[in-house]
């Protein structure tokens, strides 16, 4: 630490060209935003107000968002353009290809009250001081909330997983997830008996079994991996790690061989030629879509990417890929990577263990969701059903997700805190006499 | 907190390592599988194209128009209705029925969605509307109007031609057609099994076309066969199997030569008996049973050959081409072009060139090999010449041409377990001069012995195709 406070001059020029380079993406992204919906606007006449309403408006919130929120708090603002971006895209992509207008209003304002909760999130964290007390609610309401859907939830696209709350359809386990990664980090952060961990973890297996009930193979792929991280990252026990993966390789082919539903699934995956006009119906105009794309895409609202089913939430990435090409796609998967390598940044950055479980686990929930979306669509593994974050249309999906970016970005500010404590120190140590 | 930062580490890179698989499984996947997800009878877009751009012609490798849009916007094909109906599965028709016809399956090319952006530059500067990409074929219509005209009345079927130096199929011939101009939405059913492409699409019993695969394994797996003698009795026993020869006939000591010229299933099952099931089957695999055929012009149907054959019994009546085998005609013609090109099959091409409607760009036929030394040269050798023993003094004399070394095996493959109905007759042969590289597969459905129908129509089918070269 001393040596960087000897150069300081240096420091100061190098925070200066990463400011730069901040300001350059955030004018990047406001041009993005600007000229898509410009394009938009123009292309029916008269002119699409909605669409230009986005045109103003958006660029407003980012640059709200990212001139503000740093101001107040030191926190990654590289993470929360990524994030803002993809939003963009996905509100773009939504009031070019979705039938309703409604479709796309709903997402920006899905959009804004997930900001608002990101905001608390950071905030939260922040003073969060006392997190072990936390665990035992957590379960209990963790469990509650997620065994909600099958008491009085009704099923939806081959499984029972929403909830209506005042009118409003929630999908517990979008939230649930969140509070399964915060147990498992409250428990491994812990000098925890091997009783303790094993408590946990049949936590975990209760909440998958509650999952399997109500068929959301999604939601168990997700849950199942965050565990598995989690538990190694906290135990460094590689041997059990590696049973929980062959345990869960067993649980599929037993699942697969006991419920029909998911035999379906996989023989759709397999040959999803066999039936295209039925039962593998959704896939089959999926690779339609993503062919008919092609490298370039058909342009922006040229394709018929409302031919997929779901083609707004579940089917965004082939109807993505349609509009915009693969290329295009390849890119979103490569600023998906971006989010999470800051995320894994964060969490090794962190000062305690709790902060640095918590990191890498909102990081992986991210990860391993846009990878089984992104797989299901593209025909790399079966379809489970699970959004694309920030980019599916959905507001469960949206406000989880942005409340686990608003955790990574508050343990980013407490982690840039320590940061300066510490070189404040140095700076002490140095200008005090010996 | 060191070995905890040391694990996010490792799981951080995994996951990671994990997106650029996924990333670049996608891109792959798009890049090779693409075209043909989008040219699915079920894309609607294709049709929705086809109301705002002009689909490409189709012609034949002599220019001969088989397909094009008139000034209405309408699809139109060639005004002779022997030349439409001959080529009908081959080049398609507007509502797909024929669903590997080029008109479907090279719909992206027809309609510009894979053309060049210069032409579509071009088009846009000058005003022009948009045309899509035109596609000459490596089909000859002549030849093919006429193979369809001599096969025979009633019955059905298939003929594939192709060179098997380079690929190119001259010509696919499948019995029964339809009229690609009198498709319309409301009889759709009315023409049946019609709009199968039964060349690409039949999965079909060899028979003792097979034996060809089986004396390659033998060749390559049991030395010195050539110069063994074998006894046939007209049958032999593995377990409670009986193997016959046609007719009961016992050929008595015969050659492997004579064997391959007689078409003695004695010999053959002993032979595969011999081979063995691995030998057998590592052989056909590679001469491309059960390969998942991935070919850029064509659909072809992958053939199968049981990797679980268990019994003696159904080992030995799996060397005679009989079980559960079952291969493409196009294929067969495949595997005989193989053995006329020293052992490497040919890549099977149907798209000569595509061309755009501004002629700036072009892109010619390539030929690649499908299989390089499928069999060694020398098992060819051998092989060809005792097909063209089989020509000269065997079960395939009716394939004969005056004045060319025709080489060819018939087989009439049991298609029921009595014998009430009547067997395939299958002929595959070739040319072998290097003026005429051209390989022939001929079935006719229940048309009793290879060597009567089949051989026939092959040997015109040699005539027509030295005469138009």
């Amino acid at each position: 630490m001393a040596r960087r406070v000897k150069k300081g001059g240096i420091s100061d020029i190098r925070a200066a060209a990463k400011r730069s380079n901040v300001t350059f993406l955030r004018s990047m992204l406001m041009l993005f935003q600007f000229s898509a919906f410009a394009l938009l606007a123009l292309k029916k006449s008269p002119l699409d107000m909605q669409a230009l309403t986005y045109a103003i408006c958006l660029p407003a919130v980012t640059y709200l968002c990212l001139k503000v929120i740093p101001r107040v708090w030191a926190i990654d603002r590289i993470l929360l353009t990524l994030v803002l971006f993809l939003c963009s895209v996905s509100i773009v992509t939504l009031k070019d290809i979705a039938r309703a207008e409604s479709t796309s209003q709903e997402q920006a304002l899905f959009m804004l009250i997930g900001i608002a909760m990101m905001l608390g999130a950071i905030a939260f964290i922040r003073k969060l001081r006392n997190w072990e007390k936390w665990i035992l609610p957590l379960m209990i309401v963790s469990v509650v909330a997620l065994a909600l859907p099958i008491v009085i939830g009704d099923w939806r696209y081959g499984a029972k997983n929403w909830i209506k709350v005042f009118n409003i359809s929630v999908q517990p386990s979008e939230f649930v997830k969140l509070s399964l990664a915060a147990v498992l980090s409250i428990s491994f952060s812990r000098q925890s008996t091997r009783r303790q961990q094993y408590v946990t973890l049949g936590f975990a297996v209760l909440l998958c079994g509650i999952l399997l009930v109500e068929r959301d193979l999604g939601a168990l792929l997700i849950y199942f991996f965050l565990t598995l991280a989690l538990f190694y990252l906290g135990t460094s026990n590689g041997w059990l790690t590696l049973a929980g993966l062959g345990a869960g390789a067993a649980g599929s082919v037993l699942a697969y061989h006991s419920f029909d539903y998911v035999k379906a699934r996989v023989e759709t995956f397999v040959n999803p030629w066999a039936d295209p006009q039925d039962s593998s119906y959704q896939i089959v105009q999926a690779l339609i879509a993503i062919g008919s794309g092609g490298m370039f895409g058909m342009g922006l609202g040229l394709g018929l990417p409302r031919n997929i089913p779901l083609y707004h939430s579940d089917f965004i990435f082939a109807a993505i890929s349609e509009e915009f090409g693969y290329i295009f796609a390849l890119c979103l998967l490569a600023v998906y990577v971006l989010i999470i390598m800051r995320g894994i940044s964060i969490a090794m950055n962190a000062r305690n263990r709790f902060h640095a479980l918590l990191a890498f686990g909102m990081s992986a929930l991210i990860g391993v969701q846009t990878l089984i979306a992104v797989g299901g669509n593209t025909k790399l593994i079966p379809l489970t059903g699970v959004t694309l974050p920030f980019v599916a249309a959905g507001g469960s999906s949206l406000m989880s997700c942005f409340l686990a970016v608003g955790f990574l970005l508050g343990i980013s500010s407490i982690n840039a805190q320590y940061e300066q404590d510490d070189i404040r120190k140095a700076e002490w140590q140095e200008a005090a006499p010996k | 907190m060191k070995e905890l930062r040391r694990n996010i580490r490792l799981i951080g890179t995994l996951l990671v390592v994990i997106f650029i698989i996924t990333g670049g499984a996608f891109g792959y996947t798009v890049y090779t599988q693409g075209s043909r997800w989008m040219t699915n009878q079920y894309n609607t877009r294709l049709n929705n194209a086809k109301s705002t751009v002009v689909m490409g012609s189709i012609v034949d490798r002599n220019g001969v128009v088989l397909a094009s849009t008139n000034s209405e916007g309408e699809r139109v094909y060639s005004s002779s209705k022997s030349i439409r109906r001959a080529m009908s599965q081959t080049v398609g028709d507007p509502l797909s029925m024929s669903g590997t016809g080029v008109e479907t399956f090279h719909s992206g090319t027809l309609l510009g969605f894979s053309g060049s952006i210069i032409d579509r530059a071009a088009q846009w500067y000058r005003g022009d509307e948009f045309k899509g990409d035109n596609i000459m074929l490596t089909v000859d219509a002549k030849l093919t109007e006429y193979i369809s005209g001599q096969f025979p009345d009633g019955y059905q079927g298939a003929v594939v031609v192709l060179n098997y130096k380079t690929g190119e199929i001259l010509s696919m011939v499948s019995k029964p057609d339809y009229d690609p101009a009198r498709v319309d939405a409301r009889n759709i059913d009315s023409e049946g099994s019609g709009y199968l492409n039964r060349c690409l699409q039949g999965l079909y019993t060899p028979g003792s076309v097979f034996k060809i695969v089986t004396l390659n394994a033998a060749l390559s797996n049991i030395p010195g066969v050539t110069n063994q003698t074998f006894t046939c009795t007209g049958e032999a026993h593995y377990g409670d199997t009986v193997v016959r020869c046609i007719g009961g006939t016992a050929h008595g000591e015969i050659t492997l030569a004579q064997a391959v010229a007689k078409s003695c299933n004695v010999t053959f099952a002993a032979l595969s008996y011999e081979v063995g099931n691995a030998a057998f089957l590592s052989t056909a695999q590679s001469m491309g049973f059960n390969t998942n055929f991935r070919f850029q012009d064509i659909v072809l149907y992958n053939s199968v050959l049981p990797t679980d054959i268990s019994s003696g019994g159904e080992l030995a009546w799996s060397g005679v081409g009989q079980g559960r085998i079952q291969v493409t005609p196009l294929h067969m013609a495949m595997i005989t072009g193989g053995i006329a090109n020293g052992g490497t099959i040919m890549e099977p091409r149907l798209i000569r060139q595509t061309y755009g409607a501004t002629s700036i760009s072009r892109k010619n036929m390539t030929s690649s090999a499908f299989r390089t030394g499928a069999v060694s040269a020398s098992a060819a050798e051998i092989t060809k010449q005792y097909m063209r023993l089989a020509v000269t003094g065997g079960t395939a004399s009716n394939a004969a041409v005056k004045g060319y070394n025709i080489c060819g095996k018939t087989g009439s493959a049991e298609v029921s377990d009595d014998k009430s109905v009547n067997t395939h007759a299958w002929f595959v042969g070739f040319i072998d001069d290097p003026d005429y590289p051209y390989a022939v597969a001929v079935v006719v459905e229940h048309g009793g012995a290879g060597s009567d129908k089949a051989a026939k129509l092959a040997s015109r089918v040699f005539k027509k195709v030295i005469e138009l070269t």
